[in-house]
């Protein structure tokens, strides 16, 4: 067993830390401040096959192996995890359930697009009574002929306002609990879709999450991902993609949250040394790259199980919970050691730690992810 | 035209600025620190990189060192390098610039025989000697020009300017020549994700040892190099605050008493004999 990274992975990391420092760095904490989501940025990225990282060669994606994938989210979201949100989720659930299931000749047709960033994509599950529990969907699609016609509205749809199309879960028989289910691909000029407020929210100000309307919002039956009925399964297995991005993003913020913390505790001078020579402090700083270790490792794990076409869910669940719980603690900590700097807008470790909480809470909360790791474990013969 | 052959010669060099230096063998610990694209290298090879994109061409890169300065080959395929060459041998180890230069242009006649232009870097940023590009031309016999800005390709000679106690000189080369390139311009792109999968899905890196070349050992690396670094060390600026308290007259009185020195020596002036000329 390696533990060193080949030379593939380390330019990896290399490659996307000096164009995120560079294009990202200097207006993170401002696209923050003012909840603007920096098209000047994706401009570049899309140029860069950032939008394609995972999709194959053959539709104009960059065919990258998942670490690599992971490694990339971490460095962008290291630096901002808003726009490392607005790739991972475009990437993964916007995008990786097309390579997934959808047809050679919906690949063709949609790959492209999404690869070179022309088209934003996003991921709509979540309703006003459906999250964790998917049985709740509301959102209907209702075979006409050749066409399918969706009515519904989907709330807290991650690039919501920037996407040119997005995956749409909804409910096509609601007498078939098991096959109630399907997923569509719609574009944004479709008639019937529209685009609502964008939300106020604690953290990943610069990502514009939105609600999304669909009204008499007419498909055709080409544009159903994976068969009628498989929404469930192509729901859950884009999920796991997902939930690998959001790993990869919450150890990025625990990752920026800890450097700052190193780099000021031996600035920060108390009782006439600096506060870095204090054991407590010492302590906590431990804790955390001990915390970003473990958690670094288990999710390269789920990355090396899914380049292995292993069953990686239960991976990227723990991974998933893991690097989410630990970005939590460790930029609270990372708040603690900056003491009343920390909780001033002035220092990126307040965004760090806004940033952090809803890793714990989109693409599943933790509690599912114990739910999945646990319906495994139980499942698996001893 | 027809389309250039060219040789980048780059090398990697720790991403610190500082490195401990082994008092043992007299070299850095280049070891200990993670490696990147010697800055100017990098910038030699955007410029191979705008002549290849405007008037086609085939770009060999080429370095020198330890297994791991591989990356920096990739990271040049990656760019949109064509070939990559890895001279890596323990017998190679510790040359001076002298031996460097008569290494790689050995290898540059072995690999890439009808080579038209070679570039590299102005220096480096772990020894800046500035040596090894010229030193490169002599021992391949073409002409070169150093600290070049801006470069362009007219058929068989290329045209150049470079800054030189301020004046802009503009210059003229017949190929096969070498050319140093600066930071100043050239600057480089960013690698694609998809050029980066592509450098490892088809990598073209040959890896040549001192017998490949055909290079006795008592002619290569630290054995054969005349120059021995006796001490590196990093100039430090030292500063030292001097504090003074009281009545504004009586601290004027001292910065003069304490300082008069310095400050006639600043100046230029002798402020003992000095008379005010308004």
């Amino acid at each position: 067993m390696d533990f060193n990274p080949c030379m593939k992975h380390k330019l990896v990391r290399k490659t996307v830390r000096e164009f995120v420092e560079t294009e990202l760095g200097p207006i993170a904490h401002e696209i923050d401040k003012d909840a603007r989501f920096p098209w000047e940025v994706a401009e570049k990225m899309r140029s860069l096959n950032y939008f394609g990282i995972q999709i194959p060669k053959e539709y104009g994606g960059a065919g990258l192996d998942s670490i690599s994938y992971a490694i990339s989210i971490e460095e962008i979201s290291r630096v901002s995890a808003a726009m490392g949100l607005c790739i991972t989720v475009h990437n993964s659930v916007g995008a990786y359930p097309i390579v997934l299931f959808g047809t050679e000749e919906q690949k063709k047709r949609f790959l492209p697009k999404l690869a070179s960033g022309e088209q934003i994509g996003a991921f709509c599950l979540t309703e006003a009574n459906a999250g964790s529990d998917a049985g709740g969907v509301e959102t209907n699609a209702v075979q006409e002929g050749s066409d399918y016609v969706i009515n519904g509205t989907k709330i807290f749809v991650t690039n919501g306002g920037v996407c040119g199309c997005a995956l749409i879960f909804a409910v096509t028989d609601a007498q078939n609990p098991r096959k109630a289910a399907s997923v569509f691909m719609v574009e944004k000029q479709t008639p019937g879709f529209s685009v609502g407020e964008i939300e106020d929210l604690c953290g990943m100000r610069a990502n514009p999450v939105s609600s999304l309307f669909f009204e008499d919002c007419r498909v055709s039956e080409k544009n159903l991902i994976g068969r009628r009925g498989d929404g469930l399964k192509v729901g859950l297995a884009a999920l796991d993609t997902g939930r690998i991005g959001i790993a990869a993003q919450a150890l990025g913020i625990a990752q920026a949250a800890f450097e700052a913390s190193v780099k000021y505790s031996k600035e920060r001078q108390q009782f006439k040394r600096p506060i870095s020579s204090f054991q407590t402090i010492q302590n906590y700083l431990a804790d955390m790259a001990t915390e970003i270790d473990a958690a670094r490792l288990l999710l390269y794990k789920a990355c090396a199980y899914k380049d292995a076409g292993k069953n990686f869910s239960p991976e990227a669940a723990k991974a998933k919970l893991f690097c989410s719980t630990i970005a939590s603690r460790v930029t609270g900590l990372a708040v603690q050691i900056h003491g009343g700097y920390g909780y001033s807008k002035e220092y990126d470790v307040e965004r760090y730690f806004r940033d952090a909480k809803v890793t714990e809470i989109y693409e599943g909360t933790s509690e599912v992810q114990r739910m999945v790791v646990a319906r495994h474990l139980l499942s698996t013969p001893v | 035209m027809t389309m250039l052959k060219m040789v980048v010669c780059i090398k990697q060099v720790p991403m610190v600025s500082e490195l401990p230096w082994d008092s043992r063998t007299g070299t850095l610990k280049r070891e200990i620190a993670e490696g990147m694209m010697n800055p100017a290298c990098k910038h030699a090879l955007e410029a191979a990189l705008r002549i290849k994109h405007e008037h086609g061409g085939h770009i060999t890169v080429i370095t020198m060192g330890p297994p791991m300065a591989a990356e920096v080959l990739y990271e040049a395929l990656t760019l949109g390098a064509d070939r990559g060459i890895l001279l890596t041998d323990k017998q190679m180890a510790g040359a001076d610039t002298l031996i460097t230069s008569f290494t790689i242009a050995r290898a540059i006649e072995k690999e890439c025989p009808e080579f038209d232009l070679v570039i590299c870097g102005s220096q480096t940023s772990d020894s800046e000697t500035a040596q090894v590009g010229p030193q490169l031309a002599e021992e391949l016999k073409i002409p070169s020009a150093a600290y070049i800005e801006s470069l362009e390709c007219w058929g068989e000679t290329i045209r150049m300017k470079r800054l030189s106690d301020d004046f802009l000189e503009t210059l003229e080369m017949d190929l096969p020549g070498l050319v140093t390139i600066t930071t100043r311009h050239f600057h480089p792109r960013y690698a694609t994700l998809s050029g980066l999968e592509e450098a490892f899905q088809f990598s073209d890196i040959t890896i040549l040892s001192a017998e490949d070349l055909g290079l006795s050992p008592d002619c290569i690396g630290m054995k054969a190099s005349p120059t021995r670094i006796l001490d590196v060390f990093s100039i430090t600026a030292e500063k030292e605050n001097y504090v003074m308290k009281g009545a504004v007259k009586k601290i004027l009185e001292e910065v003069f008493e304490k300082f008069g020195d310095k400050i006639s020596s600043a100046m230029g002036k002798d402020l003992k004999t000095h008379e005010h000329s308004d």
